[in-house]
This record gives structure tokens, sequence and C-alpha cells, in this order.
């Protein structure tokens, strides 16, 4: 028999061993190839060109594929090998030397993927249609995707792949040539080792474990506030006690509080305790590593969607809380555009605020920790408009003498150093004192960001604005803008919307200040055209980060899969076992369903705390809205481990089929 | 009492044109808190037997009856049952879950059923003073020896009170000193509690602790040896005579 024969008879008859590995292969093409094609797609690069980041952001997400895939393959790529050791130490019994045992794994190897490749590069330019479709639509972009094969696409994959294949095929001939006859026949009963004594040592790295989580979940909530001086390093002690806690919880903490709750138990268990507690158990030392790297890797990647999420479903407000009303004028330069819409009979309401400015002692408001960063400079200023033009907003508001509201105070600032109403603040001008009981906070923005450069304003009773206004006029200090308009349209459609839009942008009442030179930062956007820059960009971003997320789920899902695959194949024996001693297939099944439930949820649920607080810590740096996004991206990771979960007892429950 | 009535039992392996006939037709009864033994050259069907007698197998013609109970038209859900209310078993290679510790192993059957703690408890001890294994109760299989396993493997068997129980080379992997051992503490138990227990075994000094022996040769039972009053050295005696006969007409055929 050729060794060709041999390796076509070998594959047919090891199809069940295969089928796993290719699928990996497979899946990873699939991803890789309709990603890159994507890159290259005409209507995509269309639709993100007016992102400046997009190309970058792609190319470095296609990096960080290659990565992925590079790692999840290696790993398939050393199960596979490991669950075929016997076959590999029976070739070199019957006498192959370990150089042909090589090449026919190596031509194997090869095959696999030819295969592989040529599928997943069809499947990947059919899916890259529907992702391409939902980028689109996350850009709210309208255009029909036409597909085309990518040439630079195609041979990007196969190139990438090429490359992989020789790193596997390297890491399957030290495989090979590592290990002695004997060993090839003992790797899959190395697990026999896993059985020990639970002693006390492990109890206390089991404490230390949790506590080393908690207080990194601790530090991670007071990250962005007074108490944190050097954010780096406290970035990285938070990454370092949650990810060595979650090792210590892996390794010590789990088995130990199992044993506890066998010990319990005097010798008497019931079924789920020896099909689901028991193995687990003794397997926690073997898959400490690969659980906390699960485990890790899954709350990163939920992390990072969740806030790019966070971003993009926040896309509107963030652009309402830098430009609050759909067009803003500054100092009258929009005269002639409001003429302008009474002409084209455009209904609108107009809003006028006058602005004056005065400063305020930060010590008096913010903790010492803060103030001892600001180095001596404690004086902001402080934005004013008075009641009276707020009442067209909300006619409801009464303030009395030395009263006031704060409005606009969000996003970042506010959430690490928030103001608790009642506050009493002094207003100074020189060397005026104004005492001020400030009754509310709230996070409406009035004032265009391009005015108050992120800060709060002050509402104010009148006769206290024109006090300020008039010491202004003697000795400006502060913001130089003095009135803005907002105009907001009414019934507007799309259409009114186009044309307003280039009429605003015609008769220059964008403009913000007559300063030469800078002329774009002088300008300031419609919410409309602020809206859409924001979707562009965090739509690339969500795209790019879900795609990528995916990625990891599927490499995860797979990984906690294949390892569940290959116990289920060791544990075989006590299956039949017990379903001589008389346990049902059903009985059985309960039992590893409960096995599975812990396999699959404690990484997930462990993941999604830790991706929980590690949102929770920066999420206002992203957006305006934390809990939709983060139970949506939640609530889809959940499904995904449930589905992998139900191949894998699905998998189980033919294995204990077959047992007896 | 016949607590096992096999009838016409017959099981074939493979399709029809290569099938072949493991039993051919055995007839069979086993009285209560008999211990049999089953001997027979390797191939002549006595796990087979064993199997479809503890329905871990199917007959292909023929019923079993244990206990009063047909097994024949049992639902594979019932057989599971069945088997672990009923049935007792101790193999040759000790089949003990290594994760479990020696007396998890042993309640392991009960771990079902709705028998108290304390009761199950009682029977616990009650077999393990009997055989000889009440200090290594929180050892894992791991660490004791193989005789030690098997008589894990015989209380785990016995736990449950069961009407029947299946021994399939109990001694096989063991050393002559454990085996007798094994042996000695399985005719206390078939005296103390009465218990039945059936045995394949191809070692005469095995079958020589049993009140009966089959001999079984292509497929069917060849003949049977009582005991009777006789010294467990005549009847040693006894079945290697007839394992002689048996044998010498196997090389002739």
């Amino acid at each position: 028999m050729k060794l060709s024969q041999l390796v076509f008879k070998s594959m047919l008859k090891n199809m069940r061993h295969y089928y796993l590995y290719f699928f990996a292969l497979i899946f990873s093409v699939t991803l890789f190839f309709s990603f890159v094609t994507l890159q290259y797609n005409e209507s995509v690069i269309e639709a993100t060109k007016a992102s400046g980041t997009a190309a970058s952001g792609f190319e470095a997400a296609s990096y960080m594929l290659y990565f992925i895939v590079l790692f999840f393959v290696l790993y398939a790529n050393h199960l596979f090998i490991k669950r075929r050791s016997k076959e590999i130490g029976l070739y070199q019994l019957v006498g192959m030397t370990k150089g042909l045992v090589t090449r026919l794994i190596a031509f194997e190897n090869i095959l696999l993927f030819i295969g592989a490749v040529s599928i997943g590069i069809i499947l990947g330019f059919l899916s890259s249609r529907l992702f391409a479709m939902i980028l689109l639509k996350l850009l709210k972009f309208e255009a029909v995707v036409a597909l085309s094969i990518s040439k630079v696409a195609v041979v990007n994959t196969l190139s990438v792949f090429g490359i992989l294949l020789a790193i596997l095929l390297v890491q399957m001939a030290f495989m090979v040539h590592r290990t002695t006859l004997l060993s090839l026949f003992n790797a899959s009963k190395q697990a026999d080792e896993r059985v020990k004594r639970f002693s006390v040592f492990p109890m206390i790295m089991g404490a230390i474990g949790l506590a080393l989580i908690v207080y990194g979940y601790y530090k991670s909530t007071v990250l962005f506030s007074g108490q944190t001086k050097n954010l780096f390093l406290s970035m990285m002690i938070i990454l370092a006690t949650t990810i060595g806690g979650t090792y210590f919880v892996f390794r010590y903490s789990i088995a130990f509080i199992l044993n506890l709750f066998r010990l319990r138990k005097k010798g008497h268990l019931n079924l789920t305790d020896v099909l689901a507690l028991t193995p687990i158990m003794h397997r926690m030392k073997g898959n400490a590593k690969s659980l906390t790297l699960i485990t890790v890797i899954t709350a990163v990647s939920l992390a990072i969607t969740t806030l790019s999420y966070i971003s993009y479903y926040s896309a509107g407000s963030t652009a309402e809380n830098s430009v609050p009303a759909d067009y803003i004028m500054v100092d009258g330069r929009g005269e002639s555009f409001i003429e302008a819409l009474e002409q084209e009979g455009i209904t609108f309401k107009e809003d006028k605020f006058r602005l004056t400015s005065a400063q305020f002692d930060m010590t008096e408001t913010f903790s010492g920790e803060i103030v001892d960063l600001l180095q001596g400079k404690t004086l902001a200023d402080a934005l004013i408009i008075p009641l009276s033009d707020y009442h067209q907003l909300d006619p409801d508001l009464q303030l009395s003498k030395g009263e006031a509201i704060i409005a606009g105070y969000n996003g970042f600032q506010a959430n690490i150093l928030p103001i608790e109403a009642p506050h009493d603040f002094t207003l100074l001008h020189q060397e005026h004192q104004f005492p001020l009981k400030v009754k509310d906070v709230n996070d409406t923005s009035i004032i265009a960001w391009h005015i108050t450069g992120g800060g709060f304003v002050f509402i104010v009773e009148d006769t206290l604005f024109d006090q300020l206004q008039q010491l202004n006029e003697e000795y400006a200090i502060g913001y130089t803008v003095h009135e803005q308009t907002s105009i907001n349209l009414l019934d507007a459609d799309d259409e009114t919307y186009r044309l307003t839009e280039k009429l605003y942008k015609q008769l220059g009442a964008n403009i913000i200040s007559d300063a030469e030179g800078v002329s774009e930062l002088n300008k300031i956007s419609s919410l409309r055209s602020e809206v859409e820059s924001n979707l562009n960009l965090y739509g690339t971003t969500i795209f790019t980060t879900a795609f990528l997320g995916l990625a990891f789920l599927l490499a995860t899902g797979s990984i906690l899969y294949f390892k569940q695959m290959s116990e289920a194949d060791e544990e075989m024996e006590s299956y039949k076992v017990l379903r001589k001693i008389g346990f049902t297939q059903d009985e059985l099944t309960r039992g590893i369903m409960m096995k599975q439930l812990f396999n699959f949820g404690v990484p997930l649920l462990i993941g999604l705390l830790h991706s929980y607080f590690a949102v929770k810590s920066g999420w206002f740096l992203f957006g305006t809205e934390m809990t939709t996004p983060l139970l949506v991206t939640m609530a889809l990771y959940i499904v995904m481990y449930i589905i992998f979960a139900a191949l894998t007892i699905n998998y189980y429950r033919k294995i204990i089929k077959q047992a007896l | 009492m016949s607590i096992l009535i096999a009838r016409k039992v017959r099981k074939t392996y493979g399709k029809r044109s290569l099938a072949q006939e493991v039993l051919k037709g055995i007839d069979l009864e086993v009285e209560k808190g008999e211990f049999v033994g089953i001997m027979g050259a390797s191939g002549s069907g006595k796990t087979t037997l064993l199997n479809v007698l503890c329905s871990i197998d199917r007959v292909t013609d023929g019923f079993v009856e244990i206990n009063g109970q047909k097994l024949q038209g049992m639902k594979e859900r019932t057989l599971a049952k069945f088997r672990r209310d009923e049935l007792g078993f101790i193999f040759q290679d000790y089949n003990l879950l290594d994760t479990l510790t020696v007396k998890e192993n042993i309640l392991l059957p009960l771990s079902l059923s709705s028998i108290p703690k304390a009761a199950a408890e009682q029977r616990l001890q009650e077999l393990v003073t009997i055989l000889g294994i009440t200090d290594i109760l929180t050892k894992y299989p791991n660490e004791i020896s193989g005789g030690q396993k098997q008589r894990t493997s015989a209380a785990r068997a016995l736990i449950s009170n069961p009407s029947l129980v299946f021994a399939d080379e109990p001694t096989g992997a063991l050393d002559s000193k454990a085996a007798t051992a094994l042996l000695d503490n399985l005719a206390k138990i078939n005296k103390a509690k009465n218990a039945t227990i059936m045995m394949v075994t191809h070692d005469a000094v095995a079958a020589s602790f049993c009140s009966r022996v089959l001999f079984l040769k292509d497929g069917q039972i060849y003949t049977e040896l009582y005991k009777g009053d006789k010294s467990r050295n005549e009847f040693f005696q006894q079945i290697l005579n007839t394992q002689s006969v048996l044998g010498g007409e196997q090389s002739e055929a």
C-alpha cells in the first residue's frame, strides 16, 4: 500500500476525529475571508470613506483576527494530534520511522487544509455579503451590496493560511518527534494522575483567589475617581488581580468548595454528584489554565463589544450633548439663515440664550485629591444663562435671589466628579463675590459643546445675570461668546432637513468665531450631521469589534466543546459501568447536563462579572447609556454559550448511548 | 424457588449470511442461595451467556426470567431499573470509578434509590466488615491493591441486596492469594446472606468454591457438577477431570 492510499484510508476511517478539526478550519477560513473581502468591497469602501479611521481600523482588526485564528487552529491541532496519539504510536510500533509518520500526517494536514480553505473561501464569499449588509445597515448607508470575488482577498487569505499551515506542520512535527513510543500510548492516560487528595493549601489559595478578584473589582469601581493617582498603574493592578484571581479560583477555590460539599455528604452521593461534581473536581487542575484563558478572553471581548455598542447606541444622545439643537448659531451670525428659512416657509422654533461669564473656586466643590492635580490653578470659568432665557425651555422653573441650577452636567466629568444638589457655590468676578445655592443639577445640554468646552452652565435669576454682564463689559473674563441661538425645525421631513443643511452652511450660520486659519474648528455641525458622523465612526467600530467578538466567542466556545469531546471520550468507561449497574441513559444525561451547566456556566458567569466591572468602570467615556447595550451584548453571549452547551450535551448523549 | 429461569436461549451475532450462533438453546435454572459457576473454553459462549442472562445483551430467541419477571419485552429504561434493583455485578477489571472514593463507589447503586442514609450506612458496614475493607473506605481506587479493588467491587454489587449477583471472571486480574481471599468472601456472603451468585470463570480453583458448576461447550451446556457434600479439594479434582475431558474432545475435533 502506498503512502497516499494509507492516508486516504485512515482519513476515511477517522472521519469522526477529523470533522471537529475540519470544521474548526473551515470556520476560521470563512471568517477571515469574508472579513478581508469586506475590506476590499467597493460599497463598503464608499460607505466608510467619511470616517478617516475605518481603513486602519479594518486593517488592525484583520491582524487581530489573524491572531485569533492562529491560536485557535494551533489549539485545535494540538488536541487533534493528542486524540490520535494511539494511532501515531501504532504506526511507529509496526515499524514506520518518525520521519515517515510525520510525512503521513503532514500529507493529511495539507489535504485537510486544501479542502477547508476552498470550502471556507466559498462560504466566506457568501457570508461576506451578509456582513456587508449588516455593516451598511449600521452606518445607515443605503446601497445595494454588489459583491465580486476580490483577487486581493483571495491572495491574502491563501498566503495567510499558507503561513498558518507551515506553522502547524512545524508544531505537528515537533509533537511527533518529541514523544517516545511509550508516552504516545499513555498520552490520553495522563489524566489518571489527576485523582489527588485535598489539603489545607488549596483552601488558602482558593480564599486568596476570591479576595484578589474582589479587590480588583473594588479597584475598578474607583478607577476614575479622585482616589486614583496613577491611572496606568491602577489598570495594571486591576488586570493582574482579576486574572490572577480567576486562575486561583479555577485552580483551587472551585475544587475546594466542591470538596466541602462532597465531604458533607459522607459518601452518599447522588448521581449528579457522581457525574458532574467529582469529575469536575478532579479535572480542575488540568483545566484551570485553559478555563482562565477562556474566561479572560470572554470578558475582554464582551467588554470591548459592549463599549463599542455603548458608543454606537449613544451616537444620537452624544450628538445631542454636543449639539443640543438642530442648528446652532452664535452671536447673531444666523440672521440671514433665519430669513432664508422664513422665505422657504420652513417652520421652526427659535430660542435665544444670552451668556455671560464668572469664575468659581473648584476647591469649594471637589475633593482634595482632584485639587492636588490642578497644581494651584483652582479657578474655573463658569458660563451663565439668565432665568428668563431658560424659561424658553422650562417655563416652570422659579429661582429666588441667590438660587441657581446647573444644567448640562453630563458625560465623563459628571461621572467622575458628581455634584450633589443642594450645593453652595461662590461666583467670583475679580474682587466681587456672589454666593449661590444650587438647588438642582441636571444633565440636559443647552449650550453647544463648541462653546462650553464640555463644562456645565449655571442658570441664575436675571438681576444677578445683569450684574455680571455689567461687570464683564468693564472687564471681560472667561467665555467670549455672548449669545447662542438654537433653531429646532418643526414637522420637517428629510427633504427640508437637506435644504436647511445647505442654507446653514452656505450662509455661514455655522461659524462660531471670526478667527482666521483653523477654519474647520470654527464651524459647528448641525445635529443631523453630528449624528451621522457619530454613526459612521461608531458603526465601523461596533462592526469590527462585534466581528472580532464573534470570532473570539466562536473560538472559545469551540475550545470548550473540543475539550468536552475528549473528556467525554475519556469517561466513556465510567458511563459503561454506570449503565451496566443499571442507570438509564436519561439519568446519565441529566447528570451530564449539570456538568455542562458548570463547564460553560462558570467561565461565562465569571466572564460576565469581569466584563460588567470593566464596563462599569469606564463606560461613560464611550457614551451615555450603559444598561441596554450591556444587557443586549450579554444576552447574545449567553445564547451562544447555550448553543455550545447544547452541542456538547448532544455529543455526550451519543457517547452514553454507545457506552453499553 | 428458582431465582433465574432461562429457556431455549439462543444468541446469534452478525447478519444472515455471516451469522454465527454463539448460544444454541440453553436451558437453565438457578435456585435461591446457589453459588453457580459457569466454565468453558474461550469461545464457548460463557460471557455471552452471562450478558444475556443479566440483561446487558438481548437474546435472539427464547427467554430469561429473573425473580418471576421476564426480561424479554421490557423496555430499555425498565431493564436499567431492573438491573439496578435486582442485580449486582462484579467485573474482571473492577470497573470502579476512579474519581470516587471506595465508600462512594460502594454506595453508587443506591444513589438514585430512596433507601435512608442510616440504613445504607448499616448495610455498608456489614458488607465491608465481611469483606475486610473497613480501613480503606476514604481511599481512591488508585491508592489500593487489585484485591481490595475487587472486594470493593463485590461490596458495590451486594449493597442493594440484589436477587442475583453476576460475576464475570472476578479473579481474572488477581494473584492467587487475593483471588482465594475474594472467593472465600463471596462464599461467606453466599452462606451468611443467602445471596445467589452466578460466576463465569475459566479457573478451576475459583469454580471449586461454587455449589454447582456448569460446563459450556460450543454454545450448549455440556454437563454440570454438584459439589454436594464433597470437600473443596475433591470438587476441584472433579472439575479438573471434567475440564480435561472437555479439552480432550476439543483437540480431537
